[in-house]
């Protein structure tokens, strides 16, 4: 039961950043840059719920992404289901206690997805680099989300820590003892 | 203590947000905004100010009456209140008769093709894409590759189509080329989008014996099967000499306002 509700609110939680990128940060932005908090979302369905969901997810909601307004089917799909397990990867390896820690796997995290969907663009779509402008703009991505997480984190940790629990159950880390 | 200084941190990285995106987003002629925040501010005081300066120098006006001012200021207030409900209702109406109006004057503009209106319905989440959906699919006779165009010019082809929604890459797209002609050139040249600019194209091929004027109107060249010909891109902005001639370029305005791009017409039959 605990484990549909989680599921629930990941998909709420879906449906709330979709909302957002569509609507709010249409005019909320920095200079016409958006934020990408799908990228968020899949990173932090893998650190914290784990089970390969955070790849699950990520695939269901690119498809989602690519159908509704993606250049092609598959490629942001694609990315966010390894961001997924990016996440599971940065779980077993660091410590999500740390606000800077979860920044950090953000920053790197955004910088892959992105330049990613930007090599698809260029090599399957024809666009023509523009190198400067792709770092500049990336940089101001990589800042707004880092901001957002900053405001959140407090309330990103609580949720975190139920889906952990919900999950994987409670935690006894033996190498303390 | 350490949770009121996490507090603290989290309101000031909002206000730092908040102030980023204002001042980002802010265009000179928007000041307006920031001079009436300033003014709601200072102008108690100054009001203080003057009031004192009067008193001392005796130039004040006695007010002789101050409840029938008092009431005389609410009716004003009232009546403040019940015109700018009637205003609300009129903004309404007239963003209704601006809608059907836009649609009116694409049908006239662009009468000699067969069109399907439709309405924007979703644009790109992305920073690095310029993709619209549009609520017209083929249950309206739409079809990829179709041109779409607005009543300031041009926008897009379709890309993908639903039943009942299509995918439009817009021309301010990256990923998009357009075969253009500018009035004075008789060659066509290739127009691309930028990805830091919704209202710029970037002319290339340009031909080295041509003179381009800013201002010259830029029209699809018919070339490439998609856009039939002399539809209005926008003009040219500035032209941008480089030391290899054939590498010149020049920066086009586009006629279209991507931004609050709402209506939009799909070329069905040329």
């Amino acid at each position: 039961m605990r484990k549909f509700k989680v599921i629930i609110i990941i998909l709420l939680m879906f449906f709330l950043i979709y909302f957002l990128q569509s609507n709010f940060f249409s005019w909320f932005n920095i200079g016409g840059i958006m934020p990408n908090l799908f990228i968020f979302l899949s990173l932090f369905i893998g650190l914290f719920v784990g089970n390969k969901m955070g790849g699950i997810f990520g695939i269901i909601f690119g498809l989602i992404l690519d159908f509704a307004i993606g250049n092609g089917i598959g490629f942001t799909s694609v990315f966010l289901g390894v961001i997924g397990l990016l996440g599971e990867y940065f779980d077993k390896n660091f410590s999500k206690d740390s606000r800077v820690t979860i920044i950090l796997m953000l920053v790197g995290s955004t910088i892959l997805y992105e330049v990613a969907t930007y090599l698809v663009k260029i090599f399957v779509s024809g666009a023509e680099p523009e190198v400067l402008t792709f770092i500049l703009t990336l940089f101001v991505e990589i800042i707004f989300n880092t901001l957002l997480i900053i405001i959140f984190y407090p309330l990103i940790r609580k949720l975190g820590y139920y889906m952990e629990d919900s999950f994987k159950g409670k935690k006894i880390l033996t190498r303390y003892f | 203590m350490k949770n009121k200084a996490g507090m603290i941190g989290i309101i000031i990285t909002i206000i730092i947000l908040i102030v980023v995106v204002i001042i980002s987003n802010i265009s000179t002629g928007n000041l307006w905004a920031m001079e009436s925040a300033v003014g709601k501010l200072f102008m108690p005081i100054q009001n203080g100010i003057v009031y004192l300066k009067n008193k001392i120098t005796g130039n004040e006006q006695e007010l002789s009456d101050i409840q029938t001012l008092k009431e005389e200021n609410q009716k004003l207030k009232d009546e403040n209140s019940q015109l700018q409900e009637q205003l609300r209702e009129l903004e309404i109406l007239k963003s209704e008769n601006n809608t059907l109006k836009e649609y009116v004057n694409l049908k006239d503009k662009y009468s000699s093709y067969t069109t399907v209106p439709a309405y924007v319905i979703q644009r790109s989440l992305s920073n690095y894409d310029k993709l619209i959906v549009i609520n017209a699919g083929t249950d309206d006779g739409i079809n990829v590759n179709m041109p779409v165009i607005s009543e300031s010019g041009l926008v897009g082809h379709v890309i993908s189509v639903t039943n009942d929604t299509a995918k439009v890459q817009t021309i301010i797209d990256t990923a998009s080329n357009v075969s253009a002609n500018i009035s004075n050139v008789q060659e066509s040249v290739v127009l691309k989008g930028t990805l830091n600019s919704t209202d710029i194209l970037r002319a290339t091929y340009i031909p080295a014996d041509s003179t381009i004027l800013q201002g010259d109107e830029v029209v699809t060249s018919g070339l490439g099967g998609i856009y039939p010909k002399g539809i209005l891109i926008g003009n040219v902005k500035t032209v941008v000499n480089t030391q290899n001639e054939a590498d010149r370029y020049a920066e086009i305005e586009v006629s279209t306002d991507f931004s609050n791009l709402e209506t939009v017409l799909v070329i069905t039959e040329q």
